[in-house]
């Protein structure tokens, strides 16, 4: 049956040849020619119920020829064909003798596709693949054009290559760009394709077996058959292309090269060995993790023992080391313990124990942070029974002393431990200057003092009593001595010059009558007293003054009063008022009235004055310095004269500690100068109250003394408890305990194993490990 | 005042107050250390603590007090020690015991000032919303309209210039016979093709050597591996000379600023240089620190630095807020445009670097006159740095976008849109989006931009963010080791990972680049300008930018 697409000069619409095509189909007529003229869509959509439809087209072809063709279609063009042959083709068998245009097989999923000539652009594109039917077929037998099977699926294309119109690349440009199946077959040359997607291979046996079989009846159809020789001459002439999977896709670098390749291929070649900081860089051009050991830590850890003070000893200006006192009670070294301080003072009872206001206490640790300090008091009094230390060899060194204080004692009573021979000058009858002058006896047992003096002197200085130093005895002594070191104290009241000041009792004057029971010098009983000047030592004469009598004291002061401690406590408990701030204008002894610069004045029978004393220095040469009535001296105690040396209140007035103090350090200036070794000064910090873990104490309730319970109560601050909790704590075991001779024992760290984590100073109880900078 | 007798919280800040708070987990832990040993600013410490507890077992109460000490790893609440959230500590915890979390009632900056010293900082401003640019959206999506492109499928030829293009009526050409002739006496400016996103100016010295020869070797792979003309700025802290007279300097941006590191060392390098370098980029401002200047700090002035930059060990290096011979705007861009022009023998690109400022215009109309004027680059306030005073980082400088599309629009209405290139730079990539940032500005009228803050994070994961997290650049403790001079951290980073991000980013942007521009059928040329492919749901910034309102 002869369909005709143009009637007497007029078109038919494509709609209604395609309606005369399916009539003609139903009525039975299966084998029909087209006379075309330029009708879309022809051939397709016919569903031959099980025969087979024969459809020739003559005459110009529209688009989409065969479009969506069915199984048992077969379509045969006289001549070339339009764009998008076989768009969707479910099955037809389409053959046209020409060329087709853009778009063959766009979208198609079975059939065949003979082309006698060449093709358009993106031919082939988007090709399916359907299990259930045989693969797509398509035949080109010259070349093809540009996008040639962009995501191609399924199916195979074939192209010939046969006189393409391109004779330098007959799949033009960049086929099969998203391709994921299918496969091509290509003979003749190519100008790239998208590598990305396909992989180009040599035919195998399968494959050329294929394709030898099935050219035989395209080259038949297309009437080519004089090709056959040539086109199966050998599989060497032909190429395939088939599509990555997703998981070669996926296992493929994405990069072209690896960077370290880059570098060695590529970046070194180009700037240097080593890259461009190559000639700056000293390190190992290695990498490191972030958990590093040895030199590449950022942190170390240090045992720092002893090295920094402890708020007791930093605190005494004698610098007991009450830390290594409770180590050795630990240890169950009590008399070591015990002698240990007597290294540093020679009246731990005394002083430590009845007089002094114990700075120590106050800032110790435990005090602060947790409940009651140490009872270092208690622990002082404890060495009072004990002999002196033994003293080294005589070092046949001549040292002088000038004044039997606690400065002048504590100098002698360190030289003479060191070997020196040492002369001691006192100008009164007694040794113990303020201590046994000025301290009221309630405040210090006799006995206390009498046992410390007599240790002193069982020690072998050399002590002239009742010897004032004057000039003349001064210059010998200095001539006969080595060293000399003044000690003298201040003895002379300072006195403030108002009207009346004639009448007033000088303090110092007032507490050496009372100690040396001159009784009654001075007559305070019944009478009203007034102490200018409410320091400790006014509170010292306050509490006197009621002791013999006196039937009330007030206390003045121009500023608050600088009293603190059992002093002011003894004196207010007697009854002494303490008023500030109070100018004295006037002193009226026959009035018994004292008048101050604020107007108001009060009843004052004796007026005793307590602000201060200053140094009585008429021995000294012109060659030794003072300022201000006092001498002046360096750190180490060294007055304008080599030779000579200050301690205690002849160079500034201070506590008794504080002399006892300035006596050790310049005793050992004097002893490394004369025996000329460079002395290592006393540098060390105070170690800060955080860094003392006191979570490992708990609080308790105050007990009885006893030495080894205090002893576990201090927190051992900056020195070594040697309890171990670093060497178990370190994750890496880096840290272990050395021991060395007589129970000399370290911890150290293993750099190789040590990671700089902190944990070791976190845990310490005693602040000994601390992280420094690991340059 | 006198103090109390025991002094213990008065005068220490909860935690509270912190900008992160560490959360550890006692039961996870097994005090390994790793975290303490890792912790940039020792915020963490390991630590004793005791728990006392009360039992009673029996029928009847019977008190049994249980104490024990436990080792803990706790946070130190001493303001210079604080948590910077770096989670350096989380990343080497084998247990997942450790962690800071982000504390939004942190009162930070109210105690941030000991000393009486103003907070420094790196990174970038701390604005945790969307910036203008980040609003931006394409909307002009061609499917029938124009020829629309498939970024998978089709070609792409993204690169702009750098350098000013003439008009074809100004060059110097004239036609003879049928043939174009130059008047080789004539000038043409140099220009450069270069890929639209280049790698912001980040000097060596704020940079480890690791970080800076990273991205440095990433982008001489992408030019000879990938083929795409990426340039990276040097920043100004001298360059390598090795670097300097390879190949591989024409990919770079020589950067001169008021600090003038390194160029005694560059000018002697240049007779032996073998390749011009991709241009040449004046400094007077920066987005993320406007009216300040750069300060290297002295711990960072190691030898290398040193002896790149020209100056001591150990000095603190500052590069002034301003250049210090130059007294106005026509001198300033005059005088060091020449200078650098000349150096080069006029055959290299050399543009002024400014922040985003109200003033722009100014200098952009300055640059317009200059004829050896390559290009501006404007840098907004988003940009990063690696050190700066946080008022200036925060609460200074001029968003990009309005920035760049008034001197866009400026340079539209005197003809010369498409002569002198605008450089956008700030914030691009802030929030992750490089390739649709870089889209917007160059559709509101940029030929290119820069990305540094971005390229830090996407190629050395530092861990820096706008909720002030790390932020350490300037204390030479990058926990990376991207911003440090000191090779127990810098070693940590691999330059090799490095680059190989560099080329992850680059060509993952391209890929971006191509899905916004092929709805457009752009494929060959930038739509530099195209503002009405561009939309906001923001009338204001729809108004303002003059751009499409779309809700």
């Amino acid at each position: 049956m002869i369909i005709k697409g143009n009637i007497k000069g007029l078109r038919v619409s494509s709609r209604e040849l395609e309606e005369q095509i399916q009539q003609a189909i139903a009525d039975g007529n299966y084998r029909l020619t087209i006379k075309a003229d330029g009708q879309h869509g022809i051939g397709g959509r016919i569903w031959p119920r099980g025969r087979k439809v024969h459809v020739t087209v003559d005459g110009p072809v529209g688009q989409r020829l065969g479009s969506m063709g069915m199984e048992g279609t077969e379509i045969l063009v006289r001549g070339s064909a339009s764009d998008d042959v076989g768009w969707i083709n479910c099955g037809a068998r389409i053959t046209v003798l020409g060329d087709v245009t853009n778009g063959a097989h766009n979208a198609g999923a079975q059939g065949v596709l003979y082309v006698q000539g060449g093709a358009g652009a993106r031919c082939e594109t988007m090709t399916k693949y359907n299990p259930r039917f045989e693969p797509l077929q398509s035949w080109y037998f010259r070349g093809v054009g540009d996008s040639f099977a962009e995501f191609k699926a399924g199916g195979i294309a074939v192209v010939c290559g046969v006189e393409p119109r391109n004779p330098d690349n007959i799949l033009g440009y960049r086929p099969c760009v998203g391709m994921v199946g299918g496969t091509i077959y290509f003979r003749g040359p190519i100008q790239g394709y998208s590598e990305n997607d396909v992989r180009l291979l040599e035919m195998t046996e399968q494959d050329w077996e294929w394709l030898t079989t099935n050219i035989k009846p395209y080259l038949k159809a297309v009437d080519r058959l004089d090709y056959l020789k040539e086109l199966t001459r050998s599989p060497a002439d032909w190429r395939k292309f088939i599509a990555y999977t997703p998981a070669e896709k996926a296992a493929r670098s994405p990069m072209k090269i690896s960077t370290p390749e880059f570098r060695r291929t590529v970046w070194e070649p180009g700037v240097g060995e080593g890259g461009i900081f190559g000639e700056y860089l000293e390190h190992d051009r290695t990498l490191l993790p972030y958990i590093t050991t040895g030199e590449d830590r950022r942190y170390r850890p240090s045992w720092n023992n002893n090295k920094y003070l402890p708020p007791c000893a930093h605190a005494c200006p004698s610098r007991i080391p009450s830390h290594q006192r409770s180590l050795l009670i630990r240890q169950g070294k009590l008399q070591e313990a015990l002698e240990l301080v007597l290294r540093y003072s020679p009246f731990p009872a005394t002083v430590c124990g009845q007089i002094c206001p114990n700075l120590c206490m106050d800032a110790c640790t435990r005090g602060v942070v947790l409940d009651q300090p140490l009872d270092i008091q208690k622990l002082g009094r404890l060495s009072m029974e004990l002999p002196a230390p033994e003293k080294a060899g005589p070092t046949g060194r001549k040292v002088a002393v000038i004044g039997g204080g606690p400065g002048g004692m504590s100098a002698a009573w360190q030289l003479a431990l060191k070997g020196h021979d040492v002369d001691l000058y006192e100008a009164t009858g007694r040794l113990g200057g303020k201590i046994e002058w000025c301290i009221p006896r309630s405040r210090l047992p006799q006995e206390v003092l009498r046992k410390e003096i007599e240790r002193f002197q069982a020690l072998g200085v050399n002590v002239h009593l009742d010897t004032r130093v004057n000039r003349k005895l001064f210059d010998r002594i200095y001539r006969e001595h080595e060293m000399v070191i003044i000690a003298t104290g201040a003895h002379q009241a300072r006195m403030i010059r108002f009207p009346g000041w004639e009448d007033v009792i000088p303090g110092i004057d007032f507490l050496k009558s009372v100690n040396l029971e001159l009784e009654p010098e001075f007559d305070l009983k019944g009478r009203k007293v007034v102490v200018i000047g409410a320091g400790n030592v006014g509170m010292d004469i306050a509490s006197q003054a009621y002791d013999l009598g006196t039937e009330s004291v007030v206390a003045v002061d121009i500023q608050p009063p600088a009293s603190f401690g059992k002093e002011q406590e003894m004196a207010r408990e007697r009854g002494t008022r303490i008023l500030w701030p109070k100018v004295t204008r006037k002193f009226d002894r026959k009035k018994g009235r004292l008048y101050f610069e604020d107007g108001t004045d009060m009843a004052a029978d004796e007026v005793i004055i307590s602000i201060g004393d200053v140094p009585v220095l008429d021995f000294l040469p012109q060659g030794i310095n003072t300022e201000r009535g006092h001498i002046t001296v360096s750190d180490n105690g060294q007055t304008t004269d080599v030779k000579v040396f200050a301690v205690g209140d002849a160079t500034r007035p201070g506590l008794v500690t504080d002399a006892i103090g300035q006596g050790r350090t310049t005793a050992e200036t004097v002893h490394s100068l004369m025996m000329e070794y460079d002395i290592v000064p006393e540098l060390r910090q105070v170690i800060p109250y955080e860094r003392i873990r006191s979570a490992y104490y708990e609080s308790e309730p105050l007990a009885e003394f006893e030495p080894r319970h205090e002893a576990d109560r201090c927190m051992s601050c900056g020195l070594c408890r040697d309890c171990g909790m670093c060497e178990v704590t370190c994750y890496y075991d880096a840290i272990s305990r050395v021991e060395g001779e007589n129970g000399v024992f370290a911890y150290e760290v293993n750099d190789q194993l040590c990671i700089g984590c902190g944990f070791c100073a976190g845990t310490c109880p005693t602040g000994v490990w601390e992280m420094e900078e690991n340059i | 005042m006198e103090p109390a007798e025991r002094v213990d919280a008065n005068y220490e800040l909860p935690l509270r107050e912190f900008p992160y708070i560490i959360r550890w987990r006692e039961d996870r832990c097994t005090r390994c250390g790793r975290c303490t040993a890792v912790c940039p600013v020792s915020a963490i410490e390991p630590g004793v603590q005791v728990q006392r507890t009360v039992t009673s077992e029996g029928s009847t109460p019977v008190p049994v007090a249980r104490r024990d000490l436990i080792q803990v790893v706790r946070q130190v609440n001493d303001i210079d020690r604080y948590c910077t959230g770096c989670s350096a500590c989380a990343l080497v915890c084998p247990n997942t015991a450790i962690e800071p979390e982000y504390n939004p009632q942190n009162k930070f900056l109210f105690f941030k000032n000991r000393g009486g010293a103003a907070y420094r900082r790196g990174g970038r401003r701390n604005d945790t919303g969307p910036s203008t640019v980040d609003q931006l959206k394409f909307v002009r999506i061609s499917m029938l309209t124009d020829p629309a492109l498939d970024a998978g499928r089709h070609e792409f030829r993204i690169r702009t210039y750098l350098g000013r293009n003439l008009p074809a009526e100004a060059l110097p050409v004239t036609v003879k016979r049928g043939r174009l002739v130059r008047d080789k006496d004539a000038f043409i400016p140099p220009v450069r093709e270069i890929y639209p996103i280049r790698i912001g100016s980040m000097s060596v010295g704020a940079l480890s050597p690791h970080m800076w020869e990273g991205l440095a070797m990433g982008v001489a792979y992408l030019n000879e591996v990938e083929g795409m003309p990426v340039v990276m700025c040097t920043g100004e802290g001298g360059i390598p000379p090795r670097l300097l007279k390879s190949r591989f300097a024409k990919y770079f941006i020589l950067q001169i600023a008021s600090g003038y590191f390194g160029w005694d060392e560059i000018v002697h390098a240049i007779p032996e240089m073998t390749e011009d370098p991709a241009g040449i980029e004046i400094k007077y401002g920066q987005g993320a620190k406007p009216g300040d200047g750069g300060l290297l700090m002295a711990y960072k002035v190691l030898k290398l630095i040193a002896q790149i930059r020209g100056v001591p060990e150990f000095v603190d290096l500052a590069s002034p807020p301003t250049h210090q011979t130059k007294y106005s705007i026509e001198e300033a861009v005059a005088k060091m445009i020449q200078s650098m022009s000349m150096a080069w023998g006029f055959r290299v690109p050399v543009y002024p670097k400014i922040s985003g400022t109200t003033t722009a215009q100014a200098v952009l109309n300055n640059a317009v006159r200059n004829p050896y004027a390559a290009a501006l680059c404007i840098d907004g306030e988003d940009g990063g740095t690696g050190a700066a005073y946080n008022v200036s980082m925060d609460k200074m400088g001029h968003p990009i976008a309005s920035n760049i599309r008034d001197c866009y629009l400026d340079l539209v209405a005197q003809g010369k849109q498409n002569e002198l290139p605008l450089i956008a730079a700030g914030g691009m990539g802030k929030r992750g989006a490089l390739a649709a940032n870089a889209a917007a500005m160059i559709m509101l009228g940029a030929s290119a931009v820069d990305s540094g803050k971005y390229m830090m994070q996407a190629t050395a994961q530092c861990f820096g963010d706008e909720y002030n997290r790390c932020n350490l650049c300037n204390t030479g403790r990058c926990p990376r080791g991207i911003t440090t001079q000191d090779p127990r951290l810098y070693r940590r980073l691999d330059p090799d990972k490095v680059a190989e991000r560099v080329v992850d980013v680059f060509k993952a942007a391209d890929m971006e680049l191509r899905k916004i521009f092929a709805p457009m059928g752009r494929s060959t040329e930038l739509p530099i300008g195209m503002s009405d492919g561009l939309g906001c749901s923001s009338r204001e910034i729809a108004e303002r930018l003059e751009i499409k309102h779309v809700v």
